[in-house]
């Protein structure tokens, strides 16, 4: 059965704005790939399957918005550290922009009444 | 890459993951089962119980979904009518005249083609098989079938006759009707299948 249009677009908004949370958690400095996938696990209705965040990584650093470093861990194999670099800084500052436009726009359209 | 200090349930689904990721580029598999196996490796602790390993699995998704998001998305329809594409949109009407062949060669660039969805497949195959071909044959027999008159029996024996049509301008009037629909069908179908050819769909 095809899925219905509320389903996928719910998740092709997901899609959508994921890249842009790793960038927006990466922010505050380097983290490595399970922090990252646990941080956008957690957050509440963004992420369904935490699995398939690591090929998004994947194709964040093959764009260049991000690069990483593998470094020992304490416990466990190696981590792989990921850092914005200044294409990623710079992709993430446009989207915030353009987000709040977004969530403006969207919201008003919604109506304040429902969202208060 | 050793997976036997991996709680056994994990070490499993690494496996399943390796299994369903044989078709990925070498490095980009290698990378992806790294990556995981990180992941398990801190998400479950030593000597943690089989619910709480079930859960860290329920939260990674499914193997094949997790290798699904790795491939490149080749499945998407192309954005735009190729050569095949126009081939089967002009065939499908067109192609009945070329000795009735070129309405099946239509038919078949029409369902090998991947810009349309199985609807619209379905909507080029049955409006109208034959395309405009079907029109003209229609209207021959129907030409035929009004001016002549019909006898069967035996010869030498006693004959029916009767006059088969054109007899009440209602049979005209529906007729004409009849044909307008045969010609009008396929060349809207073509239209309509131009339109939608390479629609983003969802898959």
């Amino acid at each position: 059965m095809a899925p219905s249009i509320r389903d996928t677009a719910i998740s092709q908004l997901r899609r959508g704005v994921l890249e842009f949370c790793v960038l927006a958690l990466l922010r505050e400095g380097e983290r490595y790939s399970y922090e990252l996938v646990r941080a956008l696990g957690d957050a509440d209705g963004l992420v369904t399957t935490e699995g398939t965040l690591y090929p998004m990584l994947g194709r964040l650093r093959r764009e260049g918005v991000v690069e990483t470093t593998w470094r020992e861990s304490p416990s466990g194999p190696p981590r792989r550290y990921y850092r914005l670099t200044p294409d990623g800084q710079s992709v993430l500052d446009g989207f915030v922009i353009e987000w709040t436009r977004f969530r403006d726009s969207v919201n008003t359209l919604l109506g304040n009444g429902v969202l208060k | 890459m050793t997976t036997d200090t991996l709680h056994p349930l994990a070490a499993d689904y690494l496996e399943r993951l390796r299994r369903a990721g044989r078709d990925l580029p070498a490095g980009r598999r290698r990378e992806l089962l790294a990556e995981i196996q990180g992941h398990l490796s801190e998400a479950i602790e030593p000597g943690a119980s089989d619910a709480q390993a079930l859960t860290v699995l329920d939260r990674l998704g499914e193997p094949e979904a997790i290798i699904a998001a790795e491939m490149p998305p080749r499945d998407e329809p192309p954005n735009r009518r190729g050569v095949a594409e126009w081939a089967a949109i002009i065939l499908l009407p067109f192609g009945g005249f070329i000795f009735g062949v070129g309405w099946l060669v239509g038919l078949i660039l029409l369902w090998s083609s991947r810009a349309w969805t199985t609807r619209d497949k379905w909507i080029g195959t049955l409006v109208i098989p034959g395309g405009l071909a079907t029109a003209l044959f229609v209207a021959l027999i129907a030409g035929g079938t009004t001016t002549n008159r019909y006898c069967s029996g035996f010869p030498g024996g006693v004959q029916h006759c009767t006059n088969a049509g054109g007899s009440s301008t209602g049979s005209t009037v529906l007729g004409t009707a009849v044909f307008v629909v045969l010609v009008l069908a396929p060349l809207v179908t073509a239209i309509y299948l131009a339109r939608r050819a390479g629609r983003p769909r969802s898959l």
